[in-house]
């Protein structure tokens, strides 16, 4: 079966189930159901936020307010036809997490968290004060739902009508996960520094899931304003936002689909907790089921971090282990190096592009680049100009400002001072992305892969930049044509590193050196103008270095400009054209292998260094790279 | 990992389906019959607000329903019928109160429909008592409950009937500019108004109006606008501990005008918050707070008196003004039933002509456009000395 | 003027006890990185157990003395019993954390204590009135103790050996081992001095503020927003922030309706996240990588 096909199979199943459900089950049931999918909406949008954007909303329940009194207005008071009225109320939703988002997002870690949790308290302020939307009695009276001839006013018919909604609501939302837009995100939340530097704007990805998320929320009031048929404060509260998260938390981050059932497993606990905490604790009064939700929040955190969705994962493999037991080993078919590369010649002409800068002119104007940690100096004015198809080398002994360098100039780091010129244009203090849309992409010393996805999902991130199918075009499945691009893209700068065979594992699997390899075609999967590495030989053998060598001038010869940091002196001596050689923040030579090598400059640095080099690497057991980190002699081999 | 998930929620949600099929006894009736009489048991159907922040009216409620019920069927029923009680709880909230109405009306067909505690769940309730066209009583005290409804009743007295007893004694004083603290929740909205409104004929004005959270805690900065207005009353319009809080912040700034406050001060709590700086103060409240001084012929005496004494027998509490409110309604309920059964219209018909019925919280009459039935007879003026309520001379 | 001075003098004694449950924001951050959402309740909890304590019979002073040493207490065993195991904490996961604790301790009050609102009997003193403002004694007390310790904590961290070194190990972990404190010491410290402001806050807060049950979510999230003013790391600012949101709460309550009261702290967050995120994010020029 087509696999496209295939994937859309259990959304059918989920649409029986609940149609059965709904027509079966006794009124009861159906009652407790339609809460689970009215929140259920809600949940899978805070879902894709906690799961995608890695931010939280303690106050997802402003949203469904805001939905719910949007649609209670228009309906209720202006009259409108409730079909007509739905959609505004989403919009308004979205309109407020735009602009709660906007200054928000900004900011990492915990402030949107709080800032949300704020917002709840503020809209139901808000609407407790408000005339129009009056005050603690809130908006009463309301119509149920009636369209098309028929009135959904009893639970049985209201349950069939969220079906539809739920089931289409979650496979626009598991689409988005698998776009890509949820590709980039999902990249975000492994290394945010990497997946900006192939030019994810971090920023304007989250704004988009915080707002869809909000247009969920804001349906999911929708629906509740026409069950209920009264809106007032209370849809806004902590309890009811707590509940959302809960479902989310309990259901299992990362999978939508844990939102449903966490929605299911929360109102079933809701029910239960309530029927039974009066039986054991008589003397109980008040909202006590909020222990069991407290309670079931922090053991799914300290126990079960991937929720439901774990145990059922967990679960299963215990199962598919003891049936068929999984024969370890690799099976891989290792290939002469003469087949790689033929190969990689013709994934070069993929990967080939015409429109780089002519050889020869400055791509790369550094001024005055300088970088200051209080009264340390880590970089001192730099001052270099790189030229257009040439390969560079940044070489020194540690702490000599190399890894600062590269990051002032990927935006990686602000500098103190100075001025960075990309192809024209200042990218000095932007953000990595600004770099990487303009052609500038990086690897990393100590390894930055996508750690929750495959070898070919981590080079998949890097075609972001040459594809553009945007949210929406994600959800609606729209980006289909794009996604085959991107996979052939990213299948041949993989074929090019020569990793063919790892292609689909998972990239935590692989040795050190592989995985380094990875983010070298990764970053060349960008197709970009300047590829930076930041010592892409540590942990790699011998035959591994030679391959990477020659690729690189091949790069080079495509018109890729190369700038690289490197330990090997040997291997830089013979690769680069130029050289630079920083000490202590300056830069000391400049000029080709041969100039520099003879610089006694350059020797004494290298001379008067080494001891404190052999400390660094044996403290900062990290790479545990066999640097060679001798004066080079040789000349260019 | 995503596959899996699928196929688990599909499992889950088939497995429940099938297993609610299963053990489904009904196949989801949307309407039940109306007008029907058909005999047996009388099904009760109460919601009220057992938990949550409703807590305190929903539980002496629910004390004063069981033992009414117990009552009534040790007397042998009503017409030889014995009484079914159904109490679900709404958790203080409007979906809880929507879902325990829709259970109660659709699967245990109840005749009718008693609660809730407060407004919000009571105006959740109504549409739905309504569409099933099943009679019920709220014991919650807004007027929009009932404005305008065919099916629904109710017995905490109106607002109006507070303001107007108010009134009347400013007007006897001969205060006439009145500043007002009334708590932000719906127990407050529109006092301010209705004040201007009612008092305009006695020439009473609204110098300041301030606005307290019903958990609010500090009242310094509502009672120095107040001051501010220089008025020659301060009424204070919310529910303890909030109103008792606010009594005390109206002392230690210094107010020295006397001070009114509203009818849902009538409890213990109030008194412990308050202590000694509600002394003097006036309310118009249910007689049941000063039944002991109550004279001989009140009508609502014997009422009254028996209540307090059943409820302290068997609760070894006083009944809260919360539980008159159920009483009322309960005992609405019993006399209309024993007129007319359970036929929806005219068991609806017979509560509607409910004709000077002396309850705890005053002498009912209700009228087509009247589904509250309590005058401004309703309400004495009371005071508070040294901690004890006390009919205000 | 009158009205002024009497609203920006009850905002003071208000103030304090945000800023109090500040420096509690800042004692755990500044260590872990963790916004600790239980904050407001340690409060609560010093509140209603104090409460009880004297309705048991004990003299003021000794249930006071008695409860905050146990809310210390309780603060570190829910660390140890919550936060320890944990062994990737994002913030993510510590939000979602520390507001299930938050919220099962809010659902165990509610069970102990039921959910009227109660207050601890004012400490001893008799109200007084000066040029028209009238002073409640409590609110003395809360301002003079708030003081005395604000001061020994931020004293603490500043001037002592210990202080300091444990504020090190945040930034420097290897030094901070160096000079014989583990971050597992210093995170066990950290939720000690966080309950013990909490508490403290609590006890002489509930005379005029009262407990319950639910007390505590205003609370921390008003002390949150404070703490934020101090860019979650300076105990100075935090405490001073407490103070300014309590002021700034009661002139809105006064001049504009109280109504809009706690909204106040929220927008105060807003707009310092919007104009000074750089005073606020803790090291705007550390390295990414």
């Amino acid at each position: 079966m087509n696999p496209m096909l295939k994937r859309q199979l259990p959304f059918l199943g989920l649409a029986v189930a609940m149609l059965l459900f709904g027509l079966l089950a006794p009124h009861q049931m159906v009652d407790v159901g339609i809460w689970a999918l009215i929140y259920g909406i809600a949940a899978i949008g805070l879902s894709l936020l906690m799961g995608l954007a890695g931010q939280v909303s303690l106050g997802h329940a402003a949203f469904i307010a805001v939905g719910a009194y949007t649609q209670a207005l228009l309906v209720g008071n202006a009259g409108w036809n409730p079909l007509l009225a739905a959609p505004v109320a989403v919009v308004a939703s979205m309109l407020v997490a735009l602009l709660v988002g906007l200054p928000l997002l900004r900011l990492r870690g915990h402030f949107l968290a709080l800032a949300t949790l704020g917002l709840g308290i503020i809209v139901g302020v808000f609407v407790n004060e408000q005339e129009f939307t009056g005050g603690t009695s809130g908006i009463f009276g309301l119509p149920n739902l009636e369209f098309g001839g028929r009135s959904y006013d009893t639970a049985q018919e209201y349950f069939l009508l969220l079906t539809p909604v739920v089931v289409i609501g979650l496979w626009l939302a598991n689409n988005v996960v698998h776009s890509r837009t949820g590709r980039a995100l999902s990249a975000v939340n492994d290394s945010e520094v990497a997946a900006e530097c192939l030019g994810v704007d971090t920023f304007a990805l989250r704004l988009r899931v915080f707002v869809l998320s909000a247009a969920y929320a804001g349906l999911s009031g929708v629906f509740y304003t026409h069950w209920l048929t009264i809106v007032n404060p209370s849809v806004s509260h902590f309890e009811l936002s707590v509940k959302i998260l809960l479902m989310v938390v309990l259901g299992g981050l990362g999978t939508v689909w844990g939102a449903v059932i966490g929605a299911i497993a929360v109102q079933l606990l809701d029910e239960g907790l309530r029927e039974i905490i009066p039986v054991l604790i008589p003397s109980a009064k008040g909202e006590i089921q909020l222990i069991g939700f407290g309670v079931v929040l922090v053991l799914v955190i300290i126990l079960m971090p991937g929720g439901l969705a774990q145990l059922w994962n967990k679960l299963r493999s215990a199962v598919q282990e003891r049936r068929h037991p999984i024969i370890r080993g690799e099976h891989e078919h290792p290939i002469s190096q003469k087949e790689q590369r033929e190969l990689l010649e013709e994934s070069l002409t993929l990967l080939a592009r015409s429109d780089h800068m002519p050889a020869g002119q400055i791509i790369l104007k550094i001024r005055g680049l300088t970088k200051r940690y209080g009264g340390v100096t880590a970089l001192d004015h730099l001052d270099l100009d790189v030229k257009a198809g040439e390969i560079m080398a940044l070489i020194g002994p540690n702490g000599a400002g190399k890894t600062t360098a590269f990051n002032m100039i990927t935006g990686v780091l602000p500098p103190t001072e100075g001025s960075v010129v990309l192809q024209g244009i200042e990218v000095a203090g932007k953000q990595p992305h600004v770099a990487a849309a303009i052609g500038a992409t990086r690897t990393f010393q100590n390894l930055q892969t996508f750690k929750s996805t495959t070898v070919i999902g981590n080079v998949k991130v890097a075609r972001h930049l040459r594809s553009k199918a945007g949210l929406l075009r994600g959800m609606l499945l729209l980006d289909r044509a794009e996604e085959k691009l991107i996979d052939e893209a990213s299948q041949a700068a993989i074929d090019a590193m020569g990793l063919t065979a790892l292609a689909d594992k998972p990239i935590a699997d692989l040795a050190f050196g592989k995985q380094r390899q990875v983010e070298v075609a990764r970053a060349m999967a960008l197709e970009p103008s300047v590829l930076l590495l930041d010592e892409p030989m540590a942990g790699l053998s011998g035959p591994e270095r030679d391959s990477l060598s020659w690729l690189l001038r091949r790069v080079k010869d495509s018109g890729v400009t190369v700038l690289l940091v490197e330990h090997d002196v040997a291997a830089v001596m013979a690769l680069a054209d130029r050289v630079a050689v920083l000490d202590d923040g300056k830069l000391i030579s400049l000029g080709t292998p041969a100039v520099v090598t003879s610089d006694p400059k350059v020797i004494a640095a290298y001379l008067g260094e080494e001891d404190s080099d052999t400390n660094d690497s044996t403290a900062g057991a990290t790479a545990a790279a066999p640097t060679t980190a001798i004066p080079a002699t040789g000349g260019p081999a | 990992m995503q596959r899996s998930m699928r196929v688990l929620s599909t499992g889950l949600a088939i497995g429940l389906a099938v297993s609610m099929a299963a053990c489904s006894e009904s196949k989801t009736p949307t309407t039940t019959p109306a007008g029907t009489d058909a005999g047996g048991e009388i099904k009760v159907g109460v919601v009220l607000d057992i938990t949550g922040a409703g807590a305190s009216l929903g539980v002496p409620e629910r004390q004063t329903v069981e033992m009414l019920a117990d009552q009534v069927n040790a007397a042998g029923g009503i017409n030889g019928r014995k009484l079914k009680l159904f109490i679900e709880d709404n958790q203080s909230t409007e979906d809880g109160a929507a879902k325990a109405t829709s259970k109660l009306l659709n699967t245990e067909k109840v005749d009718i429909l008693l609660g809730a505690s407060r407004t919000g769940p009571s105006l959740a309730m109504r549409p739905l008592a309504e569409k099933a066209e099943k009679p019920m009583i709220s014991f919650a005290a807004n007027a929009k409950i009932v404005e305008g409804s065919k099916w629904v009743f109710k017995t905490a007295q109106n607002d109006r009937v507070v303001l107007e007893n108010m009134v009347d004694d400013m007007k006897a004083k001969g205060l006439t500019k009145v500043a007002v603290a009334r708590d932000a929740s719906g127990f407050g909205e529109g006092i301010p108004e209705m004040l201007t409104e009612i008092g305009k004929t006695a020439g009473i004005t609204v110098a300041a109006v301030e606005k307290f959270a019903p958990d609010a805690t500090d009242f310094t900065s509502q009672m120095t606008n107040l001051r501010a207005s220089a008025p020659q009353a301060v009424l204070i319009w919310g529910i303890p501990p909030a109103a008792g809080l606010a009594q005390k912040a109206y002392k230690q700034l210094a107010l020295n005008v006397p001070v009114y406050q509203s009818h849902g001060i009538g409890n213990q709590a109030f008194l412990d918050t308050a202590g000694d700086t509600a002394n003097g103060l006036r309310a118009p409240l249910g007689r049941m707070l000063v039944a002991d001084q109550l004279a001989a012929d009140d009508p609502q005496k014997p009422v009254v008196t028996k209540f307090i004494a059943d409820f302290k027998a068997k609760y070894n509490a006083s009944p809260s003004t919360f539980a008159g409110h159920a009483y009322d309604g309960f005992m609405i309920a019993v006399e209309s039933l024993k007129k007319a059964g359970t036929d929806p219209v005219k068991l609806r018909d017979a509560i509607e002509a409910t004709s000077k019925w002396p309850g705890v919280s005053g002498v009912f009459t209700m009228t087509p456009t009247d589904h509250s039935g309590l005058t401004k007879d309703a309400l004495v003026i009371v005071t508070v000395d040294n901690k004890a309520w006390k009919v205000a001379g | 003027m009158t009205d002024l001075l009497q609203l920006v003098f009850a905002g003071l004694a208000q103030g304090s006890v945000y800023g109090l449950v500040a420096l509690g924001f800042v004692a755990i951050f500044a260590v872990r990185e963790i916004v600790n959402l239980v904050q407001g309740e340690y409060a609560a909890l010093a509140g209603l157990s104090a409460i009880s304590a004297v309705g048991a019979g004990l003299p003021l002073v000794v249930a006071v003395l008695v409860v905050i040493p146990l809310v210390m207490g309780i603060a570190v065993l829910l660390e140890r019993l919550t936060i320890a195991p944990i062994k990737k904490m994002t913030p993510l996961t510590s939000i979602i954390l520390t507001l299930g604790v938050s919220t099962a301790v809010k659902a165990i009050m509610l069970l102990i204590w039921g959910p009227e609102a109660k207050g601890l009997p004012t400490f001893p003193g008799s109200d007084m009135t000066i040029g028209g403002v009238s002073i409640r004694s409590q609110e003395l007390w809360v301002l003079g103790i708030s003081v005395i310790v604000a001061y020994a904590t931020i004293w603490f961290y500043e001037h002592t050996i210990r202080g300091k070194s444990l504020r090190a190990c945040a930034e420097q972990p290897v030094a901070a081992r160096l000079v014989g404190i583990s971050p597992r010491t210093a995170t066990v410290v950290a939720f000690a001095v966080a309950g013990f402001t909490g508490a403290v806050a609590g006890v002489v807060g509930s005379p005029i503020y009262l407990s319950s049950w639910q007390s505590g979510l205003s609370l921390g999230l008003k002390g949150f927003v404070a703490a934020t003013l101090g860019g979650l790391t300076s105990l100075r600012v935090a405490m001073f922030g407490g103070v300014l949101l309590g002021v700034l709460e009661n002139l809105v309550a006064g001049y504009l309706s109280s109504g809009y009261r706690d909204a106040v702290a929220f927008v105060v967050l807003v707009l310092v996240l919007l104009f000074r995120p750089h005073g606020l994010a803790r090291k705007t020029s550390g390295v990414r990588v």
